[in-house]
């Protein structure tokens, strides 16, 4: 079993796109819940107490949620109160703090998977959909830190030749448009440069194989099969209504069946996943560490 | 679609496909489903028409050139989404629709939107995003002919870009927020979110201004000196 984040990229994009897909479709304050521990608490043993104000941002989103979604939603039978002759609905307070689990979950996969994938694992991945689509992704990606670092020598050389003047709003904007007209030029002109090369060393001339650090071993299946199987699972159970709740007029969570818990327990599968592996790795190093 | 002789009709397929015959299905198969699934089906036949659409570059031949003038736009596009307020994202994708081509603004167009997210935030609205942009670069580079010919077409066409990517957007947070789509519902969100596509519409519509003329001289000027 190796890290999660050094398994094939195809595998490990499979899961947390199943666990962040059955999430977003999803109402069941269980269900969210799991999801939201799940996602978070692999974020937090990758990056420690780093991104405060991103926590604050997420965890902060149902209750936002809870509070906004009864002043345009009077939908619901309980009223709590009344303002402004608008009833407040502990329904409409309940199904505003679920969307906001939902968005809060949401968003914290969707921070792993931007933080998971760096540029040659998503190479890796649209090389298998179109070599060509690959090609121009990561030539993308390389020039925006190209651009980057040209358009800070731009702007010392603007500076040096005396066209700037500090804390000027309309001399800044036009000292930024300059330096864009020039970054623009120069991209083009490089660009073309690139182009020729590339054609005189024959790119495009029949078919060309790409090199790749990733390969298919067989925990990458193992992998890929669990999280497809208990997906499954969980759409199975979704697909069949056990896990519907109803909340307008009246909160009616749904039968706590054999199907409700197993499509509960498939879901905690699944998005405990990466957990297990980081978690995993942490105890081989610790225990490694240790018998130093 | 290799079994369709006809090349007229394979073309109009490849446009028709994804953006108007599976945007129909959307609207149309979820009469029989429960409302729960709606965002779902929404969802899956957005991804499922990118990819369609993405996956006819491969046989086409783009030329080493174009593709490498589309990963400097997408680049410099992604560079200028770090400006505050005002985007030129669109302004740059329409810009490079108009010298380089349908397929050329759409690729630049979705490809911006995916990378510029890697910085901004990725999230379920990704997708919609990189259709609204593609298609955004798709039509401009279908009439580039009158947008290169005529200034205040161009702005006009910027101007209503603007708008459309905020409709676009707004049938995600429709579905989203409300499980279902109804044009009542739909409505409200347009209202709800209306100082963003008054912005986008200025945003494009000062970025083409400031860049049309001068986007075109600096290819024209590149075009002379490598000989293209």
């Amino acid at each position: 079993m190796r890290a999660f984040d050094t398994m094939n990229p195809a595998a490990v994009t499979v899961t947390l796109i199943l666990a962040a897909c059955i999430t977003i479709f999803s109402l069941e304050p269980l269900l969210l819940g799991i999801s939201l521990i799940c996602a978070a608490t692999y974020f937090l043993m990758r990056n420690g107490r780093r991104h405060a104000a991103f926590h604050i941002g997420a965890i902060g989103m149902p209750l936002l949620f809870a509070l906004l979604n009864p002043l345009w939603n009077q939908h619901g039978t309980t009223v709590l109160f009344v303002i402004n002759q608008r009833a407040v609905t502990q329904e409409a307070l309940v199904y505003g703090g679920v969307t906001g689990l939902r968005l809060a979950a949401v968003l914290y996969w969707f921070r792993n998977f931007s933080d998971l994938m760096t540029s040659e694992k998503l190479f890796y991945l649209f090389r298998g959909f179109s070599p060509k689509l690959a090609l121009v992704f990561t030539m993308a990606v390389r020039n925006l830190s190209l651009f980057r670092a040209q358009m800070r020598k731009i702007q010392t050389s603007q500076r040096a030749l005396g066209l700037y003047r500090e804390g000027h709003l309309i001399d800044d904007l036009r000292g930024g448009m300059r330096v864009f007209s020039i970054l623009l030029t120069w991209a083009l002109e490089n660009g073309i440069i690139t182009a020729n090369s590339m054609s005189a060393r024959g790119y495009g001339c029949g078919k060309r194989s790409s090199f790749t650090f990733y390969r298919w071993e067989k925990g990458d299946v193992a992998l890929l099969l669990t999280a497809l199987v208990l997906a499954a699972a969980v759409i199975a159970g979704i697909l069949s209504g056990a896990l519907t709740w109803q909340f307008y007029p009246q909160r009616i969570p749904p039968a706590m069946t054999l199907q409700y818990f197993g499509a509960i327990a498939a879901y905690a599968g699944l998005a405990m996943l990466p957990v297990i592996y980081e978690g995993k790795e942490m105890l081989t190093w610790h225990c490694l560490r240790q018998s130093i | 679609m290799l079994v369709i002789r006809s090349e007229k009709i394979r073309r109009v397929l490849r446009v028709a496909l994804p953006f108007a015959i599976m945007p129909a299905m959307v609207l149309l198969l979820p009469r029989g489903l429960q409302a729960q699934h709606y965002a779902l089906v929404t969802f899956l036949m957005t991804g499922f028409a990118l990819l369609l659409f993405l996956a006819g570059f491969e046989r086409r031949e783009l030329g080493t050139r174009r593709m490498i003038l589309v990963s400097v736009m997408t680049a410099l596009s992604v560079l200028g989404r770090m400006l505050p307020v005002i985007k030129p994202i669109t302004a740059l994708t329409v810009l490079s629709a108009l010298y380089l081509g349908p397929e050329a603004g759409f690729l630049t167009g979705a490809l911006s939107a995916v990378l510029s997210n890697f910085i901004m935030g990725q999230g379920p609205w990704t997708p919609f995003q990189m259709l609204a942009w593609g298609m955004i670069g798709l039509f401009a580079g279908l009439l580039a002919k009158p947008l290169r010919r005529n200034r205040l077409l161009l702005y006009l066409y910027g101007m209503v870009s603007g708008f459309a990517y905020s409709m676009i957007l707004d049938i995600w947070t429709t579905v989203w927020t409300y499980g279902e789509f109804t044009f009542r519902q739909y409505g409200a969100a347009l209202v709800s979110s209306m100082p963003y596509p008054v912005v986008y519409a200025l945003s494009n519509l000062i970025f083409l201004m400031l860049l049309a003329k001068p986007f075109g001289e600096k290819l024209a000027r590149i075009g002379k000196k490598y000989g293209l």
